[in-house]
Order: structure tokens, then C-alpha cells, then sequence
């Protein structure tokens, strides 16, 4: 039989207490003897899934036909309490009933039974029989009860006295002879049929009525009245079942000395407290739904509850669950909860419902995957449900549920969410490993900067003197490399989370150095990385790669690979140095030998030149045949490149007009040379065509030769050339010396000839002059040696 | 080459003396560096540019320092080199650190030592504040009497340091390389009555070193004028005074007056056509196929520029040392 009403879905137990009233006293007293076993999950999650709809009307179904014949089971209220049963909710009711049919156990209690196990049944018995004389007549609203439980004919039949009206006219309501209470009486016919239970249901009271003479009641039904308070009920200290569903109670009071009280209905009243309920401490069942309770509070000590039903209260969250150890059901569906604590706390807890609140994210409800027993759960209307990795995010944090939403859930789904979970998984690790490296990147980082430090503090104690550049830089340096390192790391991160796949294709780390290759930049960190140059690059990799950064190298050992630079990466436009000890200007000449170079980063970190004012100008005059067209970022303007011609262009005038050709040579390079030789011989022959010639041969090589003159040899190679000339020297001198003695001493032979001679040739005049003197004589004697000749 | 003095003289220390030996072995040292690419252009050829070069003062354009400063003349000829070339920094009103002079330096010598840099620099500066910006001029006076008296500057620092002290200097002057100890100053109560030296005194000294110093040195007459006009000076003073002495530059021949320092019309004509070329360079990598016209004016100017040139350095006493 189904009984259609107009409760919603949460409230289970109002409709319980409903089908108690009306339709069959047996069952609500059977709810209170029932064992749990009577009620297995299975039983319950197999039947009424279809009707298991939270949002519509009550259905109840009740066998009542069957009842007579399962008097048998015991009613029992002894202490085995802890198997009261716990399913409330209005589906699980629907369930129950049919499952009651396949069981076969259900109890509902007989008379006998009754007076058996509840020996005290007669002993408070008002010998009177229930009377009740309401002051107001009530009667109207006996015919919209007989509409709600239209089962009432049964009810009837079971003679049971629910109805206060129903059953006839037994019940007087007696204005007593108290100021303000009715008092109660029944007759003692009444009281001896049904002497544990009383049915005040829809009587229009506003306050309780006293009750005499019925210490034994177990059962007490103020269903649908007006009641502000709860009172005069205090003697009534054998009271298991306590229902006040609708009514307008505002303060949970006057229950202190229900020691024996298991359930409790308290469903749409006004309360907006948990509190009173210390000594209820065998509640099984409390139910406060529709309330406007905001927070859960003072239920801590209720550890054999096992049904919670705060349905439709103002909870904002969930907390403060600990000490309810036997809780087995929690409905909180139709609150404002965002998020859920504690749950993990509850060890039986096996069904929760969260349906309508405001989950919007599962780490809001995460300690739900730590609760062991929970099987069954419910988020529908909530944020969270929307989400496309709701179900499989729960399933796979919940492997424990048997239902989700009301449906089972099946293996597919969870396969479906394992293989989801899987993937998650995945991507952890891909993640993972993503960090690791990404954390040895940084790891070698720091210790590139490390050494590069110590380095750095090395050569500024032996160079501090003869290079003093670096008299202020150690104190400094290690902080701000620290600095950097770090900033530059948060650099790289940016790039490695947009470009994952093609960074870690590149990325080769070592202790002592870097290397790395994303995008279109190739990162060089330590002076080891310059290696990497040697290496053969991919085609596509060489293309690719526009962008070139050294960060810890000294320029100097850069300087000696940047013709490997040029061949291997043809693209190279964008050149970036940063800790690279550039101090000089002159250092930038180097540069000058690649083949293009669009852009110029010179990081001011460990590199001292950018500190001068001229800096830019004189990378731009130097290198002003690339075309440059961003400085450290700045947009390089027809007025700079003007401005540089002007501060530098006399330099390169000189050098290029004014050097000595033989100079010259020495000065510019091997592939230079034998362009040249040309432009010497002619300059040889006609100095004047000299700048002419020079104009010509200077616009098809790419650089001004009038530039070429300034180039950089680094420092190393610099003092082995100096080392060599040094010997060239020593030979030179040597040679000098021998030559210019032997110059001078020729020279001392001639002053000496020079002086002798003048006398010489007197002399020799002289002598010859006397031998002519004698002419006849003279002849003789040339006439003799004539003659001795033949 | 007939001078009486050579008469005095055995030849070889003559030639010594006069340098003559360190041209000809370092053009043989340069002839033997380049013998390839000399050998094929004429070895008589090389010597001509050679010693036409060392007369015109461009020998030592991108010369390790070593040859720089082995002679005076070199000196002269490089501080010359380094007025023409950066002129137009002082021109453009740049205030430049010792750090920034030295890489200008170094562009012209790349193993141009700090050390003489950071001194001149303390000419300028008195001593203090290294880091400070230098007028171009203020700092081309300085380096110009640090550099070229760079042997002298020690000797008087340790007559200084020997009358500050209070040793008569005339019995010892060693000229030691120990360049450091003239940052030592009196204590403290003594710099607040006397500071410095007596000038008068230390004019004898210095006349007296001049005497016998082997080094050049500023003519004694210049001297005695700059330390009349004050009773006592300081070390830095009296180096201060000296750079900022007309007639010392004068003596000294490699820069113009301190008037004219900004003032070369041929380098600033060169360098006026430099920029305009570049300027048409620039644009004419975009169409240069149009313009022949333009390279051909340009060269032609450039021609002129070169031809006038050297009647601009002419009036430089090159062969004053000679």
C-alpha cells in the first residue's frame, strides 16, 4: 500500500513516525525492538533503488497484512541497544518494508509479548481508561489525518490507540486541576491494551499535557501540534520513543531525566541549538531535521547513536563528529555545507548524505576517502557533482563505496576510474619527475654559481693587483649570485611549464655544468657547457636555436669558441651573457668575428663593462656591420648608432688610416690577410689611393676593415703572445747589438782610414814627387827595368 | 745626425741613448713577425714605413704596453693617439670613471696596466673617492704627467715621503718601485700645522734630481716656476700643479693647450663624412643598387679628407726627440 504525503524526502523519520501513528503502532514498536539483522544492507540496497528518489513524495508501503503472524519476536528493550536499527531515511523505510516481507523476521510486538517482556506494562497503569478532553475541539483535523494515513482502517484494526481521535472517544483530555496543563487520563482499558504507548497526534496542543499514572509509556507521539516546550514529561523515565515531529518547539529542554529515551524526533521545530541531550547517552536515533540549526555541537557523548538526521538546518560545515562511535547514518542533505571534517572519525559510519549543499572541490570532503566503513554517499546539487572528474575522483578516492548518488556503482565505473586515476597517476609522475629535474637543474645551477664564485675569488686574489677590477667585487659577488641563480631559475621555470616535452629533450645535466635547449634558446651554464659546442647538433636543433645565453662562463673561454659558435648555429641572433666577467671594452671585438648578431644581452650581474656609460655605444660602433637592433632589450635608434660613430668613429679612422701597414697585418687575422695583401701592395706603390682602395675592399667584407684593427685576443692568449715576443725581442736585441757594434767599429776603421789618409797621400805624393825629381836619372832607371823585363 | 753631443759619445751608447737601437730592433722584431706577408712587398719597403711611422707617432697604435712606454717618444706619440681618438668622448661631456679611462686606454693597448691609470686618476681626485667621474680633460693633464714623468713622479715621491719625514734627501735618492709609500701621510697633529713640504726645499731636491736623473723630466726651469709661487706643497699638490702647467704641456709637445683641447677641425672633417656614410650605409642596405652616385662623393671626399690630413699633424714637433 503506498501512502502518498507531503513530506519531502528528508524526513524519513517523520514519515516513520507517520506510518507509526496511523498505519501501524506494531511497526513503530517493532522499530523500537527491531534488531539490525532484520534489516540487512543488502536486503536494503537491492530493493527501491528505483524508487529511491530523495526529492519525491513519500511513498510508504506497508505490510501490515503480514504482521499478526510474526508476533513472535521478542520486544525487547533490554540493553543489546546497540543493534537498534538505523535506517530512517524514507527510501531506506521503503526498503525496509519490503525487505520485512522477504525476511520474514520482522517484529512486531504481540500484546503478550508485550506484557512478557515489558513486565512493567501494568504496573503504572491508570486504573481509568484513556480519556482525553481536549479544550479545543480538535475534531476537523481528524478527517486531514484520516487523509494522510489512510491506512488508519488498519490501524483500527489493530485496535491501536494512535489516534487519539481515531479510536473513538477514549482519550480525555482533562483541563486539569493544574493552572495551565490538560492533563491526561486514559481509560484503563486503553491502558492496559496499549499501556506502553501514546498517540497525541494533531490534538492542537500547545504545551505538553500531563501525563499520569503512566510511568511504564515507552512510547510517546506529539506529532503536529503546536507545542513551544517540552515539559510534564519528566516522570516518564521508562520513555524509549519520544517523537514531536512539527511542532514548534525552539529549545531542546526537559528530556534531562529520559535516560531510557533511544529515539528522538524533533524534525521541524525551530530549534536553532544542539544542546540538553547529556543524558540521553542511549539515543539511537535523533532526528533534527528541518531545524535551523548552524552548527553540529553537543552530540560528542552520544556514542550509540546511529542515526543523525540534520536534513534542512543551516549547517555551513561539518565538524566536531568525534565520539560517535556507533554512527552509521548521517543525512545532512539541504544544508550550506562547503566543506566536511572529521568524518574519518565516525568507525561505523556507512552512509552519508550530502546532496544539496555547496562542495564545490574534493579536498573540501577529502577525509572522506580516509573513513574505512563508508559505502554509501550522496553529492548530488552540489558544485562538486558538476564537475567532469566527480565521479571518477570520488570513485577513485573512495574504493570502499558500494553506492554513489543513490546508484551501485558498478566495475565498470570503477575500472573507468581506476584507468582515469592511472593516468592521473601519470602525470604525477610525469609532473615528478618534471620537478626532480627540474630541481637537479637548479642544484646544478647553484653549484655552477659555486665554483664559478670560488673561481671568481681565486682570480681577484692573484689578479688584485695586476687587473685591480676586482678590489670591490668578492665581498659582493656572492650574494648577488645568489640572487640571481634564484631568479634565474624562476626564469627557466616559466619556460619549462610552456615548452614541457622539448626542454627535457634537451636538457643534459652534469655536476659542473648545464646545457640547455628550449626553443630557440641554448642556455650554457659553467665553462664546461661550452663543450657542448663540439657536439653535433641536429639540423633542426641548429636551426632552431636563435638565442644563446652563457651565464657562468668566463667571456675569455667563450671568446676561443665563438668561431665554433658560428659554424654550428648559423641563426645565433641573440646573444646573452650574464656572470661572465666582461670587463673591458675590448672585449666586445670579439664578437665582431660572428656572422650575425641582432640582439645583445650583457647582464650587469658579473659583468662589470655595462656599469659604463659608453658600453652600448662602443658595442654598437664595434659591431655596428651587424645591424644590432636591441641592446639589453633597448631598441637601438638611428641616433645611437650616429651617437657611437661619433664618439668612436676617429678611433677606427685611425686605426684603419694611420696604423702602419706592416702593423696591420700583425693586427688583423689569417682570413683577413690575404685580402689585404692586396690593398698593401697597391698602398706600397701610391700611398695617396691608399683610402680608396681601402673604401673598395671595405663594402664587400661584411665588417669595416677600419674596425678590424681593433680586435681582442683574450687575456691568456694575449700574454702568451707577449711571452713570445719577448723572446723575439731578446733574439732582436741580440742581433741589434751585433750589428750595430760591428756597424760601429767599421765605422771607427773608417774615421780612423779618414783621419790617416790625408797625411797618407802627402806622403805618398811626396815620395813620388822626389823620385821624378831627377829626370835623366829617373829615365835611366826606367829604361834598365824595361830592359830586365826582357 | 752630426750634433756636437754625438761627438762625445762612443757611437753605441750614443745610438742607445737616443733610442736608435730600440727602433731598429723592434722593427726587426716586427719584420720577423710578419715575415711572410713583408717578404712579399719588399723588405726596404717595410723599413721605409717603419721609420716613417715611428716619426709620425703611429707606431704605437695597439702595441703591447712594454713598447709604449720604452721611450719618450713613444709616450708622447701614444698620449697623442689617445687625445685624437677620444677627443670626441671629453667633446660629448661624458664625466667617465678611472675604470672607464682604462678600458679607453686599453682600447689603444690592451695591456695598458691599471696601475698608472688609478694614479693619474689620484692626481685628479687628490687621493680619494676612486670611484669618482672625471672631466676628459682634467683626466688627459693628469695621465699625461703620470705617464710620460712616470719615473720621475717615484723618484720625487720618495724624495717627498724622505723630506716629509725629515732626512735630508740629498744624500740618498734611490728611486725605488715602491710607488705605494707616498700614500703615507703625516700624523695627524703635524698635518694641522705643516702640511706638506717647504717648496723652496724642494725645488733643490728635484733641480738636483734632475741633474742626474736618467729618465726625462720636466725641464727645471718650469719647475722652479711652479713651486715659487706657493711656500709649501704636497706631494698631489705639486703633481697637480704640474698637470695643470701650460708650459710643462708645451715642453712636452704631445697635446695641444688645454684651450684647445676639443679643437681638430681635420679628425672632426673625417670624422663629420664618417658619420654621414654610416648614416648612407645604413639606408643603403636597403637600395643600395641605387645610389652609385653617393659612394662615389663619398670616396672622393674621403680622399680629400686623407690628403689634408697630414698638414694637420704636421705642426706636431715629431722629430723633436730625434
Amino acid at each position: 500500500m503506498v501512502t502518498p504525503s507531503g513530506c519531502s524526502g528528508d524526513d524519513p523519520v517523520r514519515s516513520l513516525s507517520l506510518r507509526g501513528s496511523g498505519a501501524s503502532e506494531a511497526d513503530a514498536a517493532g522499530l523500537l525492538g527491531r534488531s539490525p539483522a532484520m534489516i540487512p544492507g543488502k536486503y536494503r540496497s537491492v530493493s527501491g533503488r528505483a524508487a529511491s528518489n530523495v526529492n519525491c513524495g513519500l511513498h510508504l508501503v506497508i505490510q501490515t497484512s503480514s504482521l499478526p503472524e510474526k508476533n513472535k519476536v521478542e520486544f525487547k528493550l533490554s540493553k543489546e541497544t546497540p543493534s537498534f536499527p538505523g535506517r530512517l531515511l524514507q527510501h531506506d523505510l521503503e526498503r525496509n518494508y519490503s525487505s520485512r516481507q522477504g525476511d520474514g523476521r520482522v517484529i512486531s510486538p504481540s500484546p503478550r509479548n508485550k506484557s512478557s517482556c515489558v513486565s512493567s506494562t501494568t504496573n503504572g497503569t491508570e486504573p481509568c481508561g484513556l480519556e482525553m478532553k481536549t479544550t479545543t475541539s480538535s475534531l476537523p483535523a481528524f478527517g486531514d489525518s484520516s487523509i494522510q494515513t489512510p491506512s488508519k482502517s488498519r490501524i483500527r484494526q489493530g485496535c491501536h490507540s494512535a489516534g487519539p481521535n481515531v479510536s473513538g472517544d477514549h482519550i480525555n483530555l482533562v483541563s486539569s486541576s493544574m493552572p495551565s496543563f490538560p492533563i491526561l487520563q486514559r481509560s484503563s482499558e486503553e491502558k492496559i491494551l496499549y499501556s506502553d504507548r501514546l498517540t497525541l497526534e494533531r490534538q492542537k496542543l500547545t504545551v505538553c499535557p500531563v501525563i499520569d499514572g503512566e510511568e511504564h509509556l515507552r512510547l510517546l507521539n506529539f506529532q503536529h501540534n503546536f507545542i513551544t516546550r517540552i515539559q510534564n514529561i519528566s516522570n516518564l523515565q521508562r520513555l524509549i520513543f519520544l517523537d514531536l515531529y512539527d511542532n514548534q518547539i525552539e529549545e531542546i529542554s526537559g528530556l534531562s531525566t529520559l535516560r531510557s529515551l533511544r529515539v528522538l524526533l524533533l524534525g521541524k521545530n525551530r530549534i536553532k541549538k544542539i544542546s540538553n541531550l547529556e543524558n540521553l547517552k542511549n539515543l539511537d536515533v535523533l532526528d533534527l531535521h528541518g531545524n535551523q540549526i548552524t552548527r553540529i555541537e553537543n552530540v560528542n557523548h552520544l556514542c550509540d547513536l546511529r542515526v543523525l538526521n540534520l536534513a534542512r538546518n543551516l549547517l555551513s560545515h561539518v565538524d566536531n563528529l568525534n565520539g560517535l562511535d556507533s554512527l552509521t547514518e548521517l543525512n545532512l542533505r539541504h544544508n550550506q555545507i562547503t566543506f566536511v571534517r572529521d568524518v574519518d572519525n565516525l568507525p561505523c559510519l556507512q552512509r552519508l548524505f550530502l546532496s544539496f549543499n555547496n562542495i564545490s572541490t574534493f579536498e573540501s570532503v577529502c577525509c572522506l576517502a580516509d573513513s574505512a566503513s563508508l559505502s554509501d554517499i550522496t553529492f548530488d546539487g552540489n558544485p562538486i557533482a558538476q564537475e567532469s572528474w566527480y565521479k571518477h575522483t570520488v570513485l577513485q578516492n573512495m574504493m570502499q563505496l558500494r553506492q554513489l548518488d543513490m546508484k551501485r556503482v558498478t566495475e565498470e565505473e570503477r575500472r573507468m576510474a581506476s584507468v582515469v586515476a592511472k593516468k592521473e597517476e601519470e602525470k604525477k609522475r610525469e609532473s615528478q619527475k618534471q620537478s626532480l629535474l627540474k630541481e637537479k637543474k637548479r642544484l646544478t645551477i647553484n653549484n655552477v654559481a659555486r665554483r664559478w664564485d670560488l673561481q671568481q675569488h681565486r682570480i681577484s686574489n692573484i689578479a688584485a693587483d695586476q687587473d685591480g677590477r676586482d678590489s670591490d667585487s668578492p665581498s659582493q659577488d656572492p650574494c648577488q649570485n645568489d640572487g640571481s641563480t634564484v631568479s634565474a631559475f624562476q626564469e627557466e621555470t616559466g619556460s619549462l611549464d610552456s615548452g614541457l616535452t622539448s626542454a627535457l629533450q634537451g636538457l643534459s645535466v652534469t655536476d659542473t655544468h648545464l646545457v640547455e635547449v628550449d626553443g630557440d634558446t641554448l642556455s650554457l651554464y659553467g665553462s664546461g657547457a661550452l663543450e657542448c659546442l663540439d657536439r653535433n647538433w641536429s639540423v633542426q636543433t641548429a636551426g632552431m636555436v636563435t638565442t644563446v645565453s652563457f651565464t657562468f662562463i668566463e667571456f675569455d673561454e667563450i671568446v676561443q669558441v665563438l668561431p665554433k659558435l658560428k659554424m654550428k648555429f648559423p641563426n645565433s641572433l641573440h646573444l646573452k651573457f650574464k656572470e661572465t666577467n666582461l670587463v673591458m671594452l675590448q672585449q666586445f671585438n670579439a664578437l665582431a668575428q660572428l656572422r650575425r648578431v641582432h640582439q645583445l644581452t650583457v647582464d650587469p650581474q658579473g659583468n662589470p663593462v655595462v656599469n659604463f656609460i659608453l658600453w652600448k655605444y662602443y658595442v654598437l660602433f664595434r659591431l655596428s656591420h651587424f645591424s644590432m637592433q636591441k641592446i639589453n632589450g633597448t631598441e637601438v635608434t638611428q641616433n645611437d648608432m650616429i651617437m657611437a660613430e661619433r664618439l668612436f668613429g676617429i678611433l677606427a679612422h685611425v686605426a684603419s688610416s694611420e696604423l702602419p701597414p706592416y702593423h696591420l697585418i700583425s693586427v688583423l687575422g689569417d682570413a683577413r690577410k690575404k685580402q689585404f695583401r692586396c690593398l698593401l701592395e697597391t698602398k706600397g706603390k701610391k700611398p695617396g689611393t691608399v683610402s680608396e682602395e681601402n673604401d673598395d675592399s671595405k663594402r664587400p667584407a661584411g665588417e669595416n676593415t677600419n674596425r678590424a684593427a681593433l680586435h681582442y685576443t683574450a687575456r691568456d692568449l694575449y700574454h702568451e703572445k707577449l711571452e713570445e715576443i719577448k723572446e723575439k725581442k731578446k733574439f732582436c736585441k741580440m742581433y741589434i747589438e751585433d750589428l750595430v757594434k760591428e756597424a760601429t767599429e767599421i765605422n771607427m776603421k773608417n774615421e780612423a782610414l779618414q783621419k790617416l789618409w790625408p797625411q797618407m797621400f802627402i806622403e805618398l805624393v811626396r815620395d813620388a814627387v822626389i823620385e821624378v825629381r831627377n829626370k835623366s836619372s829617373y829615365m835611366k832607371l826606367c829604361l834598365r827595368h824595361i830592359t830586365d823585363q826582357k | 745626425m752630426l750634433s756636437p753631443e754625438r761627438l762625445a759619445l762612443p757611437d753605441y751608447e750614443y745610438l742607445a741613448q737616443r733610442h736608435v737601437l730600440t727602433y731598429m730592433e723592434d722593427a726587426v722584431c716586427q719584420l720577423l713577425e710578419n715575415k711572410e706577408d713583408i717578404s712579399q712587398y719588399g723588405i726596404a719597403r717595410f723599413f721605409t714605413e717603419y721609420f716613417n711611422s715611428v716619426c709620425q707617432g703611429t707606431h704605437i697604435l695597439f702595441r703591447e704596453f712594454s713598447f709604449i712606454q720604452a721611450t719618450p717618444h713613444n709616450r708622447a706619440s701614444f698620449l697623442r693617439a689617445f687625445w685624437r681618438c677620444f677627443r670626441t668622448v671629453g667633446k660629448n661631456g661624458d664625466l667617465l670613471t678611472m675604470r672607464e679611462y682604462h678600458c679607453l686606454l686599453q682600447l689603444l693597448c690592451p695591456d695598458f696596466p691599471l696601475e698608472l691609470t688609478q694614479k693619474a686618476a689620484r692626481i685628479v681626485l687628490m687621493d680619494d673617492a676612486m670611484d669618482c667621474l672625471m672631466s676628459f680633460s682634467d683626466f688627459l693633464f693628469a695621465f699625461q704627467i703620470q705617464f710620460y714623468y712616470s719615473e720621475f713622479l717615484e723618484s720625487v715621491a720618495a724624495i717627498y715621503q724622505d723630506l716629509l719625514s725629515g732626512k735630508n734627501p740629498n744624500t740618498v735618492i734611490v728611486p725605488t718601485s715602491s710607488s705605494g709609500q707616498h700614500r703615507q701621510r703625516p700624523t695627524l697633529g703635524e698635518a694641522s700645522v705643516l702640511e706638506g713640504v717647504e717648496a723652496s726645499l724642494f725645488y733643490q731636491c728635484l733641480e738636483n734630481l734632475c741633474d742626474r736623473h736618467k729618465y726625462s723630466c720636466p725641464p727645471p726651469a718650469l719647475v722652479k716656476e711652479v713651486l715659487s709661487n706657493v711656500q709649501r706643497l704636497t706631494f698631489y699638490g705639486f703633481l697637480v700643479a704640474l698637470s695643470k702647467h701650460h708650459g710643462i704641456n708645451q715642453a712636452l709637445g704631445a697635446l695641444p693647450d688645454k684651450g684647445d683641447l676639443m679643437h681638430d677641425p681635420a679628425m672632426d672633417e673625417a670624422l663629420e663624412r664618417l658619420v654621414v656614410r654610416s648614416r648612407l650605409h645604413r639606408t643603403s642596405r636597403q637600395h643600395r643598387a641605387k645610389e652609385p652616385g653617393a659612394f662615389g662623393f663619398q670616396r672622393r671626399e674621403k680622399l680629400e679628407a686623407l690628403e689634408r690630413e697630414p698638414s694637420a699633424s704636421a705642426p706636431t714637433p715629431y722629430s723633436y726627440w730625434w
